[in-house]
C-alpha cells in the first residue's frame, strides 16, 4: 500500500522549525507506512528519544483503532471459516481504509495503529456464532461512529458519517 | 441561500428523482422486491415533505420537482430495474452526505439518518441484484 506522507503539510518557512518539523514528520510517515503495513526501517528517527511531552491523542484515535480491531476480528474470521473469506474480506478491506483515512485526517497514529492489532477474542467455532459476534461489533461500530459524526467539527463529519454508514451496511451484510 | 439551505435544496432534488426513479422500478419487481420497493419510495416522500415544509419555513427558495427526470439505462426487466434501485439510494445518500458539513445539531442527525439508511437500503438492493461486494468502503462519497 502506498501512502502520501503529509511531511509538506506543516509550516516551512521558519528556518528554526524546519528540524523539528522534518522529524516529526518523519514520524507520522513512519507511523502511516507501519499502518499501511510497509515495514519500513525507521531509521535516524529514535522514537523513544522524545524530548517533548507526547500530543494529546486525537478524539477520533478510538474510532482509527475500532477500524482497526473490526478488520482484525473480519480477517481472524475469515480465516476460521474460509467459505464466509468472499463475504468478509472486503468488509475488512473497508475498515482498514477508513482506518487510512482516519489517519490521515487526524495526523497521529497509535502504537495500536497497525493492521496487527489483534481482535479480543478469538472468533468462534460455530460459523453462525461467529457471525452473531461480528455483527455485535459492526452494530456498536456504527454507533460510536454516529456518536463521533455528531460530535465532530464540519470539516470531519462528511468521512465520519461514511463510515457510519459503512459499518452499518456491513451490518446488513452479515445477516 | 445559506449553504446549508443549498445543500438542502441539492437534496430535496435528489428525492424528487428518487420518488420518481421508484415507478419505473417497482413495475419491474415483484413480491418482497415490490414491497421494498413501495416503502423505500415512502421513505424518500417523507424526507421531500419534510425538506419543503423546512425550506419554505427557512424563507429559502423550494426548488420545483419536475415532470420527468432522466434514467441513466433503461429499465426493462427486474436486472434493470434493482440495478437502477441501487443508484438511487446511492445517489440521494451523496446528496445527505454533503448536507453534514454544513448542518449542525438536530439537523445534522438527520442528514446522517438519510445518509445512513440510504446506504443500507444500497446493500439491500446490491443483495437482490446478486452484486458483490454487497458494500462500498466510503457510501456517499463522490468518485
Amino acid at each position: 500500500m502506498v501512502l502520501t506522507c503529509p511531511v509538506a503539510m506543516g509550516r516551512t518557512t521558519r528556518q528554526d522549525e524546519s528540524s523539528e518539523l522534518s522529524r516529526r514528520g518523519l514520524l507520522r510517515a513512519g507511523a502511516l507506512l507501519a499502518l499501511g503495513g510497509a515495514a519500513a526501517p525507521l531509521t535516524g528517527c529514535d522514537l523513544l528519544d522524545r524530548d517533548e511531552p507526547p500530543p494529546q491523542p486525537d478524539p477520533l484515535a478510538p474510532l482509527l483503532d475500532e477500524s482497526l480491531r473490526l478488520a482484525a476480528g473480519l480477517r481472524a474470521a475469515a480465516t476460521a471459516h474460509p467459505d464466509l473469506a468472499a463475504r468478509l474480506l472486503p468488509l475488512a478491506e473497508s475498515h482498514e481504509a477508513h482506518a487510512t483515512e482516519l489517519a490521515r485526517l487526524t495526523g497521529v497514529a497509535t502504537a495500536s495503529a497497525t493492521p496487527t492489532a489483534a481482535p479480543s477474542d478469538a472468533p468462534p467455532t460455530d460459523r453462525s456464532a461467529t457471525l452473531t459476534a461480528l455483527r455485535k461489533s459492526e452494530r456498536a461500530g456504527r454507533e460510536s461512529a454516529i456518536r463521533a459524526c455528531a460530535a465532530a467539527p464540519a470539516e470531519r463529519v462528511a468521512l465520519l458519517g461514511s463510515v457510519a454508514a459503512a459499518r452499518a451496511t456491513h451490518l446488513e451484510a452479515l445477516r | 441561500m445559506s449553504e446549508s439551505a443549498e445543500a438542502l435544496a441539492g437534496a430535496l432534488t435528489a428525492e424528487y428523482a428518487a420518488i420518481w426513479a421508484y415507478g419505473p422500478v417497482g413495475v419491474r419487481l415483484s413480491g418482497a422486491e415490490r414491497k421494498a420497493a413501495v416503502e423505500a419510495e415512502a421513505a424518500h416522500r417523507a424526507r421531500r415533505d419534510a425538506l419543503v415544509v423546512q425550506l419554505s419555513t427557512g424563507g429559502g427558495s423550494v426548488p420545483p420537482d419536475r415532470a420527468g427526470y432522466a434514467l441513466p439505462f433503461p429499465v426493462t426487466d427486474r436486472a434493470s430495474a434493482l440495478r437502477l434501485a441501487v443508484q438511487v439510494e446511492e445517489r440521494t445518500a451523496a446528496f445527505w452526505r454533503a448536507a453534514l458539513p454544513v448542518s449542525t445539531g438536530a439537523e445534522r442527525d438527520r442528514a446522517l439518518a438519510a445518509l445512513v439508511e440510504y446506504a443500507v437500503r444500497a446493500t439491500r438492493w446490491r443483495r437482490s441484484a446478486g452484486i458483490t461486494p454487497l458494500t462500498v468502503p466510503f457510501p456517499g462519497r463522490p468518485g
